[in-house]
């Protein structure tokens, strides 16, 4: 085994640790590695890895109301039909749960903040990371102000235990304000942003994505955009896939109608559908506020579970299927994201 | 005792013998262990803390590596001297205590420092008794903190008073005025309707500012609020107290609000806390050079202000800008020698031509000097003695070519400017760029139009006979002009060709052609083979030259390859075109691209590899013959695959790469050096390759050819291994099809990519299994199978070369799964893009998959920096990244690696970059000194820049003064200073003793090759050199890419940054990428040759990592300390 793959598993096996005690230490909280193809002794071996997956969903009845009050008992998570077997669960913003070998639940209480917390402003084990994405290109230039005053009372009504942070795109990304839960940090960085040039929407929201990604917990990002992109470099279907794979919905508001720009708009609904993410077409500035409400309500009522994949040779797209106990699970419509595809690295 | 020592002794101590602990600490700095010889000197320094000789090693050792340090141990030093009787060496280590605070900007330390050397009996220190203040200029008040006003104008927040007009100007003339829809005239942009606006908002805000210039808002319901945010554009829903928030009622205003940066969120929180919100709202401060009363009419200022005068009238602006270009002493005189009109309607030529302009004394400074006296005065119609109407004739002479001339001409020196304006040539070359018919002249387009012009004057090459370098000989540069099988350049020039009798009309022609604004292909064909003839041992053949010069058209962009590597030879290049014309015969355009892209690909490895040394110089030549050998007639996959696989396999063999695999000694040689080695460095640089290997999902050789191999074994009756088809068939399954669905509009837009497509979902299909069922025993059949893995081998070859080149952080490659598959060699129908440079296309197009590289391989690294560019996340929110310069500055911080250069040669640059500083701050002593500087620092910036730095200098300003300079600058002034003999500074004898004691390291040619870049545009080359040249503006057909390239600096400043810190060479392979990032997400520009802005993001990363590094020893002292 050559020098640099020792370095290569010895650096991951870190990562396994930290991550580990951050799904609390449960008694199966180990990575899976499987190697990318078959190695004689003397080849470099370089293997997929598996960390922690984070699952976020929503279940509505038949009606389209959020079901609430379920519980880990009644989900049975699977991952290409192989059972897969809960660590966490929580509910909306509550604290998340550690579940025993017995099916007891336990809060989860970090040993040490400091390891949990790697982000700043970022709860890893409560709330949800908002990632706000707003576009200042002047393709929004007309809207610009009514946007900023809706996303300013969107981040005024999330929920305590949140954190949030605004990013601003144009041809670039820029960081307006970290994660925090200080709502007042989040709306001075917002209200900095400036009007830009060119669309690159889908390189900003990869970047976005790349950052949340970093952060442990459950995270969202919001995209706030009329759609146009005259400037990315990658194509919406692969930063889709980054999102499915790191477990981040999308929101999309987009100012614009639905019927205006087909383009964006088909690309706009799968990428939100396919990462268990909403789209929502708002020109009006009363129209956007409720799509921040509906925003809101979503984060408000999913449920996240965490789990530790059973072995699976699969190194492609693993389909995920939330199933859901009882008779009355009939009535239930589950929305989460598809699947992932474990890292290569 | 080694020269330092013995320097030292000589200085300071001569009886004294260096101790072993300073004997250790020479010993340790001399293997490049700084760090260590720091510890060493200290723990001298502990044990004889009254020794003078070893106090003064210690302070020149400090100083020799920027620590803060030195000045208290220079006076630490000058006490022991002075308690050892010893006060004339006393008083001269106080001195170099002087020159260090002047260089840290410590006036009041080098007043203190003055003093005492003064007691000590030193007087050759004449430090200025105060500050000289700088000329006073006149001001004028912009309503609004300037923050807002930069924001609203596009400019950078740090700009210096007295640059803000003329950044101002700029942006006015370029984005200020368009054309008028269905009028003559020019109406403003919606970016100087909104400054407009924003000015009228903020006369507003002033008024509610009151005489203390404070917007004060004591309390939620106070009078003021109402009015203020009337101003603003907002309102308040909801009662005063926790509830209030702001909300948009006036849409314009409010804009004008959030994009000028008004604290809109504090002043909304402090409503909800009802706490007092106070906003200093004093006016930003410009300075106006020369008055108002200069540029506007007294009526002009009475109706709205200097500012809105200055802003309504774009002939104005490009009138200040071009003025502000010239150094204080040539506008004065040709302001005193002309008046305003004159000098006005000339303005885009001063803008663009007259920063080179210089009088003195009333004269012209002339290039060529007094031997082109004569000719200029002819040229100009008026004698330069008479120096404002010189330059008033050599502008409107004939709409500015003859300033043009003078700028490409004033840029340059040496041989090459004594060949140009030798009078009768001279003549013969402004004739030629004149032309008949002068208008449009070069400086009416927003660019330079002809930028080949300055280029040619640049690179031209002399023979030794003093005559200009052409290429392959006369003959065939009058064929290509009379016979040029595409039509003839120019009638009048291919008539003449036929009588030109030496070099001088082939130089003149292309003079002549320099009027073209775009596409000039003779020049470029000219620059591109002098380029390759530049390096050579021998020139290329004439026949060599002539098989080149007809197949430019199409193989044009591959030529950089040759002067990649000088020792190709004549046969291998008609070879490779041979090759190159054959494969173009192919007609299958699937095979033909993995045939391309397969030749390409292994030219691009064997590129990399000889550039960096693992393919030895005496090899090169004969491995890129026998790797493209192959490629003569090829028919079928098959010999496409073995051809791939024979290329790989001599390209390993020539490096003699230790490693267990094929794909572990790529990886490790593409890290870059001659050799393989295991520092973590290199190993950190191979995970990040296999990383992106990873991402793109590229098959590894060594699985490829060991399937090769066992089906040629089925071919004998063996059984397929099935455990291989099951690794080829799991890779295959996880390549993914393109993930794009376009429109029909963008699919006849784009018009190509099929092949691309075709070539992933053949991939796909490959299935071992099903063919072999298929060939039914048939050996040919069977043999034939390999040949379905060629176009996967190809991606792996070409995927190399991505994985080489790959930026920092590789966003799209550790994305887009298929950008390495999707590399478009065909390119559009009919359009030759398979040999032309690699192009960015495709972005931003939301239904497409992503965007894509087409042509060749030839400029992978820039395209590849370009598409990644816009991934950078600017430090401050309106910055934006500098398109042309940042893919540059990536490249140059990418491409050259770091393993063959050596800590001396860090020290090497370190130690110039002190001598510089020392320079400059010895010239603010001595008036004798100043004149020596003021002739370096002419040699190497412009006539402002330069005027500048010795103003700062005469008022003792050194910090300031060295700021204005760039670190290639600097470099080179210590360069020029340092290559005399017999200075008794330390810098200048550390300089001759490395020189001494290294002579092969510290060449120029291995400076130029440790610490130069790139220069694809402007060397035809991705071999690292220094050329040191001063920087170019912004060029038409070229923007800011050749001015990118001869910015030099980057690299200097990091091997200084190393050398104080350090930091192994090897470590530099990782640092640079990264430091570069940084610097290029600090650039706040106001505009595209906004050097300044450039180099206060270098500086101040340097400067962040000389603190931690500061930090850092700081820290190691206190511990060793305790201990």
């Amino acid at each position: 085994m050559t020098d640099y793959t020792i370095k290569h598993q010895t650096r991951r096996g870190k990562q396994l640790t930290r991550r580990g005690f951050l799904a609390g230490s449960t008694a199966v909280a180990t990575g899976l590695t499987v190697p990318l193809f078959a190695q004689d002794a003397r080849t470099p071996v370089f293997t997929s890895k598996v960390d922690l997956v984070v699952l976020s969903f929503t279940v509505t009845d038949n009606k389209g109301k959020y079901v609430n009050g379920l519980k880990h008992t009644d989900f049975r998570i699977l991952e290409d039909g192989i059972k897969e077997k809960i660590s966490t669960f929580s509910e909306g913003n509550r604290p998340a749960m550690q579940i025993l070998d017995d099916g007891t639940l336990k809060p989860v209480v970090p040993a040490d903040a400091e390891a949990i917390s790697t982000a700043k402003g970022s709860d890893a084990l409560v709330g949800t990371n908002v990632f706000v994405l707003f576009d200042t290109s002047n393709f929004m230039y007309k809207g610009f102000v009514y946007a900023e005053d809706a996303i300013a009372d969107f981040v005024r009504g999330l929920d305590k235990a949140d954190s949030v942070a605004v990013y601003t795109f144009s041809r670039n990304l820029s960081r307006a304000a970290s994660l925090t839960h200080d709502r007042t940090d989040a709306i001075y960085g917002l209200r900095k942003a400036v009007a830009g040039d060119d669309t690159a929407l889908y390189n900003g929201l990869l970047l976005t994505l790349r950052d949340a990604a970093k952060v442990p917990g459950r995270k969202v990002v919001i995209v706030f955009s009329n759609g146009p992109d005259n400037a990315s470099m990658v194509a919406p279907d692969d930063v889709r896939a980054v999102a499915e794979d790191e477990g981040i919905p999308i929101y999309v508001i987009s100012t614009n109608d639905a019927d205006k720009d087909p383009i964006s708009t088909s690309v706009f609904r799968r990428i939100a559908t396919q990462t268990g993410g909403k789209a929502y077409w708002a020109k009006t500035w009363q129209k956007q506020v409720e799509a921040f409400e509906s925003i809101r309500e979503d984060l408000g009522n999913s449920y996240t579970v965490t789990y530790y994949p059973a072995p699976n040779q699969n190194e492609g797209f693993r389909k995920i299927e939330i199933q859901i106990a009882g008779d009355t699970a009939k009535r239930y419509r589950v929305r989460a994201r598809p699947g992932y595809r474990p890292r290569a690295y | 005792m080694n020269l330092r020592v013995m320097a030292f002794a000589l200085c300071f101590a001569s009886g004294l013998v260096a101790s072993e602990a300073t004997d250790r600490a020479h010993g340790l700095e001399e293997a490049g262990n700084s760090a260590a010889a720091r510890e060493a000197w200290l723990g001298a320094v502990r044990a004889a803390p009254q020794d003078a000789s070893v106090l003064g090693g210690h302070a020149e050792f400090l100083e020799r590596f920027k620590d803060n340090g030195a000045r208290d141990a220079w006076r630490a030093a000058s006490a022991a001297l002075k308690s050892a009787g010893r006060a004339p060496e006393a008083a001269a280590a106080l001195r170099r205590a002087v020159l260090l605070d002047l260089i840290a900007g410590d006036q009041a330390a080098a007043r203190k420092d003055t003093q005492d050397y003064q007691a000590l009996g030193g007087s050759a220190i004449q430090l200025p008794a105060s500050v000289t203040v700088p000329e006073k200029r006149e001001t004028i008040q912009i309503p609004g903190p300037l923050r807002s006003f930069a924001r609203m104008a596009a400019l950078s927040p740090d700009v210096r008073p007295e640059d803000l007009m003329p950044a101002l100007a700029r942006n006015v003339v370029l984005n200020g005025y368009q054309t008028s829809h269905g009028a003559d005239g020019l109406e403003e942009t919606e970016f100087l309707k909104l400054i407009h606006r924003y000015l009228s908002q903020a006369r507003e805000l002033e008024q509610l500012a009151g005489a203390e210039k404070v917007i004060r808002v004591t309390a939620c319901e106070s009078a003021i609020t109402a009015d203020l945010l009337r101003v603003l554009g907002f309102r308040m829903r909801g009662g005063c107290g926790a509830e209030v928030v702001l909300e948009t009622v006036n849409a314009p205003r409010a804009f004008i609000t959030t994009d000028s940066g008004f604290p809109v969120a504090e002043l909304e929180q402090a409503l909800r806390t009802n706490k007092p919100f106070t906003y200093d709202y004093h006016p930003s401060v410009a300075a106006v050079v020369y008055g108002q009363d200069y540029w506007v009419s007294v009526k002009e200022k009475k109706e709205g202000g200097f500012i809105d005068a200055f802003l309504g009238d774009p002939g104005l602006c490009r009138f200040y800008l071009g003025l502000t270009k010239l150094d204080p002493e040539t506008a004065d005189a040709l302001r005193r020698g002309s008046t305003t009109v004159k000098l006005r309607a000339y303005a885009n030529v001063l803008d663009f031509f007259g920063g080179n302009f210089e009088i003195r004394d009333g004269k012209a400074v002339l290039p060529g000097g007094a031997r082109s006296a004569a000719i200029w005065a002819d040229l100009a119609g008026v004698s330069p003695d008479k120096g404002a109407e010189f330059f008033e004739r050599l502008m409107s002479r004939d709409d500015g070519w003859l300033a043009s001339l003078y700028d490409a001409l004033a840029r340059i020196q040496g041989p090459v400017q004594e060949y140009l304006t030798d009078p009768v040539r001279m003549k013969r070359l402004y004739s030629a760029v004149r032309g008949r018919i002068t208008t449009p002249g070069p400086a009416r387009p927003v660019f330079r139009s002809n930028a080949e012009m300055m280029l040619l004057t640049t690179r031209l090459q002399l023979d030794p006979d003093g005559r200009a370098h052409i290429p392959g000989g006369l003959e065939v540069w009058k064929d290509l002009f009379q016979r040029n099988p595409r039509g003839k350049y120019d009638a009048k020039l291919s008539k003449a060709a036929a009588s030109w009798k030496d070099s001088d009309d082939v130089v003149e022609a292309l003079f002549a052609l320099c009027r073209k604004p775009v596409d000039n292909e003779p020049l470029s064909i000219f620059m591109t083979l002098t380029d390759i003839d530049r390096s050579r041992p021998q020139p290329l053949r004439p026949e060599t030259v002539q098989r080149l010069v007809r197949a430019w058209h199409i193989y044009g962009a591959q030529f950089a390859t040759f002067n990649d590597v000088p020792s190709v030879s004549d046969r291998t290049i008609v070879a490779w075109l041979d090759q190159a014309e054959n494969i173009d015969k192919i007609r299958d355009p699937l095979f033909r691209q993995d045939v391309i892209g397969t030749m390409q690909g292994l030219t691009g490895i064997w590129q990399i590899f000889s550039r960096q040394g693992s393919v030895p110089a005496d090899k090169a030549d004969e491995t890129l013959f026998a790797l493209i050998g192959p490629f003569a007639a090829m028919k079928s996959e098959r010999e496409l695959f073995d051809a791939g696989r024979a290329g790989l396999a001599k390209l390993l063999a020539v490096t003699g790469a230790q490693g267990a695999t094929i794909q572990e000694k790529m990886l490790g040689l593409l890290a870059g050096g001659p050799r393989i080695d295991d520092t973590a460095a290199r190993a950190e640089l191979m995970l990040q390759e296999q990383h992106i290997f990873e991402a793109q999902k590229l098959l590894n050789p060594d699985l490829l050819f060991e399937l090769a191999d066992n089906l040629e074994a089925v071919t004998k009756g063996e059984k397929l291994n099935a455990q291989l088809a099951a690794r080829l068939a799991s890779r295959v399954a996880d390549i993914q099809l393109p993930r794009n669905s376009m429109t029909g509009i963008e699919k006849n837009a784009m018009a190509f990519g099929y092949y691309v497509d075709k070539h992933v979902q053949d991939e796909r299909k490959v299935n071992l299994r099903a063919l072999i069922d298929r060939a039914a025993k048939d050996p040919d059949k069977l043999k034939d199978i390999r040949g379905r893995l060629a176009p996967t081998l190809r991606d792996t070859l070409v995927g190399y070369s991505y994985v080489h080149y790959a930026p920092a952080g590789a966003q799209i490659l550790m994305t887009n799964p298929l950008f390495v598959r999707g590399h478009d060699f065909l390119g559009m129908q009919g359009g030759n893009h398979s040999w032309q440079t690699t192009q960015m296309f495709g972005n931003g197009w939301p239904s497409n998959a992503g965007g894509r590289l087409v042509g060749s391989l030839a400029g992978l690294p820039y395209a590849l920096a370009e598409s990644e560019q816009n991934f950078l996340i600017p430090a401050q929110t309106q910055a934006l990244i500098w398109g042309d310069l940042v893919p540059q500055m990536m490249i140059a911080a990418r491409t050259p690696r770091f393993w063959t250069v050596t800590t001396a040669q860090m020290h090497w640059v370190g130690t110039h970059m002190r001598l510089g500083e020392s320079l400059v701050a010895e010239a603010a002593l001595d008036p004798v000194r100043r004149v020596e500087l003021t002739r370096a620092v002419n040699r190497v910036a412009s006539p402002n820049r330069a005027a500048m730095v010795m103003s700062a200098v005469a008022a003792a300003q050194v910090s300031d003064a060295i700021s204005l300079l760039t670190p290639s600058e600097l470099y080179l002034i210590a360069s020029a200073a340092s290559a005399g003999t017999g200075a008794a500074d330390p810098h200048s004898r550390e300089i001759a003793h490395l020189r001494a004691l290294l002579p092969e390291q510290t060449s120029t040619a291995a400076i130029s090759h440790a610490w130069g870049t790139p220069k694809p545009t402007l060397a035809n080359s991705y071999r690292a050199e220094l050329l040191n040249l001063k920087t170019f503006p912004t060029l038409m057909g070229y923007s800011s890419r050749i001015m990118a390239e001869s910015w030099e600096s980057n690299l200097l400043y990091w091997a200084d940054v190393a050398d104080q810190a350090g930091i192994q060479p090897a470590q530099l392979n990782l640092l640079v990428p990264e430091w570069t990032q940084k610097v290029v997400e600090r650039i706040f520009a106001s505009h595209l040759e906004d050097w300044p802005a450039l180099l206060r993001s270098l500086r101040s990363v340097g400067e962040e990592l000389h603190d931690q590094n500061a930090r850092a020893a700081a820290g190691a002292e206190k511990a060793a300390g305790r201990e």
